[in-house]
């Protein structure tokens, strides 16, 4: 106990470098707690001498491996979160024999999967089949890397770090085809094709949304969005992305489209189980199928908080007077809270056809997407105020209904009739 | 320097591999690995708006349209590919050559905008928001023209695939 205590306390002085202002010390250490293992790495290393790019390069890597280590950890937490929700919503237990109520489930599952055949089939490329899964999870890890997941605490701090974003994602399309094609085999063929046109197409209403938030905000830089959300308006309501006219739409856009970016239900058709198999994973097994669904999951954290990011403030708290409260644990309740009404959706929408995501994503996300843009621009010259939403809602509003309308009636594909399950 | 002495035989490794591989499969991804070295390469030189671009746009969208097109299409037969190597050597070299020599020239004789006055502090402390600037007001008639292409191109495409949709039956609906 008493050597928890002073490593406990050494920490908290070695957090305060970099901090002024704010009296509470306990806090302030709470604060930068997540820096601490990259702080301490440069003090211990300039202490020694060493010269300012090897220090810098150090705090580099010790901040690299502490984003991998809390999102891998989140990753081994969701899984199990997320079977012990679907069971729930299903009236059943779920996963409850290893550990307290299923607690060590994820560690069992670990073991498992690494004692598991790692078969390659006959017929596979060997080098992109060996390749494919852990270029699935390098992009995850690099756009975790540019997110600002606290006040103090942005991993890599990019001018350009949204675009960074984007462009690090297009690798995981090429290693889903990498993974479809090399397994030499049908059912990874086609979820690879399925994967990739689904990605393409959807990638489009994603950024198309973003757009707006970076014409608001002036910059591309995700911790100065983040600032730039910062206040309160009325003295109540936080001064997020999402409390705008344009905000409300261009974020469900964002949600939707992130839905089928992650590869969620109702968007989950690349690994329609029920269909083709396990899509492009369908000729993995051992610890390179593991890799396939940790990148998949960190791909969702990452896009959860990209959208955290751009729409809900980041790591600002949400009432005025919690702002004691170290702000990455804000940015994480929001994570979680994104995430946990991904599982909800999951457990209550069935998939849709490949036919009818395609329509919905070209005939009615993007356009609605791209009117998102000119209501962004009126938000900024009408001065921000009442004006800008008696223009907007309207001007979003009217579309929407009408689009809604031509969608049900006109192209809607035919109700099909089941000859076997109707008779 | 010593990133471009490290980056640049890789990509042209890879870009000689791309030519070279008889797989389509294998020379689409080498041209990919060759697009994204190269937008290492800016990154490392301070030119970080091309370079993230470049990623996002030529292995973003271009190496995974060429993929997407050869997931949807019929291999071709690998032997007629190598039997058919050196007639298409001699017209890529007709090709590239010119190419080549109109490069090197600019290369030796040096570009008007890379004068020694412009040091390269200046060029990399760029932002964007001037990028945006010079592109929509001096160099608008160039990507007025550029979006005049592509939409040309996206109606000339939606035309093909119009045309082959209604040469095959589509297929009918088992109900």
């Amino acid at each position: 106990m008493k050597v928890a205590g002073a490593i406990g306390l050494l920490m908290i002085s070695l957090a305060e470098n970099g901090f002024a202002g704010e009296d509470e010390r306990w806090f302030t250490g709470m604060e930068s707690l997540p820096c601490l293992p990259q702080r301490a790495v440069e003090m211990i290393l300039s202490n020694f001498g060493m010269p300012e790019w090897m220090v810098s390069m150090a705090g580099f890597f010790v901040a690299a491996f502490t984003v991998v280590a809390v999102f891998a950890g989140g990753f081994a937490l969701l899984s199990l979160v997320e079977r012990k929700t679907l069971a729930r919503i299903q009236n059943r237990l779920g996963p409850n024999r290893v550990g307290w109520f299923g607690i060590l489930q994820p560690v069992a599952d670990g073991i498992k999967m690494l004692t598991k055949e790692d078969i390659v089939p006959a017929k596979a490329e060997k080098l992109l089949h060996l390749l494919a899964p852990i270029l699935i999870v390098v992009p995850a890890i690099l756009a975790l890397g540019v997110l600002p997941l606290g006040r103090e605490w942005v991993p890599v701090h990019m001018e350009l770090g949204l675009l960074f974003f984007f462009s690090v994602g297009a690798l995981t399309e090429l290693s889903v085809f990498m993974a479809g094609w090399a397994s030499g085999s049908k059912f990874p063929m086609l979820g690879a094709m399925r994967a990739i046109s689904q990605m393409v197409s959807y990638e489009l209403p994603l950024m198309i949304s973003a757009l707006g938030v970076i014409m608001v905000s002036g910059t591309l830089s995700l911790p100065e969005i983040v600032d730039k959300q910062g206040g309160f308006l009325l003295g109540f309501i936080p001064a997020w992305n999402l409390f705008t006219p344009w905000g409300i739409f261009a974020g469900l856009i964002f949600y939707v489209a992130s839905l089928a970016e992650a590869n969620r239900c109702p968007f989950d058709l690349p690994e329609g189980e029920s269909e083709i198999v396990a899509g492009h994973m369908t000729e993995y097994s051992g610890f390179k199928y593991a890799l396939f669904f940790m990148g998949e999951y960190l791909g969702l954290f990452a896009i959860a908080g990209l959208g955290v990011t751009l729409f809900l403030g980041g790591w600002q708290a949400p009432l005025p007077g919690l702002g004691f409260v170290p702000s990455w644990i804000w940015f994480f309740g929001k994570l979680a809270v994104i995430i946990m009404t991904f599982l909800w959706i999951r457990g209550t929408f069935p998939r849709v056809r490949i036919d009818q995501l395609m329509r919905f994503a070209w005939l009615c996300l993007i356009p609605m997407a791209l009117l998102t843009i000119p209501a962004a621009a009126i938000w900024v010259f009408t001065g921000k105020g009442l004006l800008s939403w008696v223009i907007i809602i309207p001007l979003m509003l009217i579309p929407w209904v009408i689009m809604t309308l031509i969608f049900n009636r006109r192209l809607a594909p035919a109700t099909r009739t089941y000859t076997f399950a109707d008779s | 320097m010593i990133p471009l002495l490290i980056l640049s035989p890789l990509i042209v490794l890879a870009a000689l591999g791309a030519v070279w591989k008889a797989r389509p499969v294998h020379a689409a991804l080498l041209l990919a690995l060759a697009l994204s070295l190269t937008a290492v390469l800016y990154l490392t030189i301070g030119a970080d708006f091309i370079g993230l671009v470049q990623f996002m746009v030529y292995v973003g969208a271009v190496a995974v349209l060429i993929v997407f097109s050869l997931l949807i299409t019929r291999p071709s037969d690998e032997a007629e590919e190598i039997a058919r190597r050196p007639r298409s050597l001699a017209t890529g070299l007709f090709c590239t050559l010119p190419v080549l020599g109109v490069l090197m020239f600019s290369l030796i004789k040096g570009s008007p905008t890379a004068t020694a006055e412009n040091n390269a502090e200046d060029v990399i402390a760029l932002p964007i928001s001037k990028i945006g600037e010079v592109l929509f007001t001096s160099h608008a008639p160039a990507v007025l023209a550029v979006a005049v292409l592509l939409t040309a191109v996206m109606i000339g495409a939606a035309l093909f695939a119009r045309d082959t949709e209604k040469s095959q039956q589509p297929p009918s609906d088992p109900s």
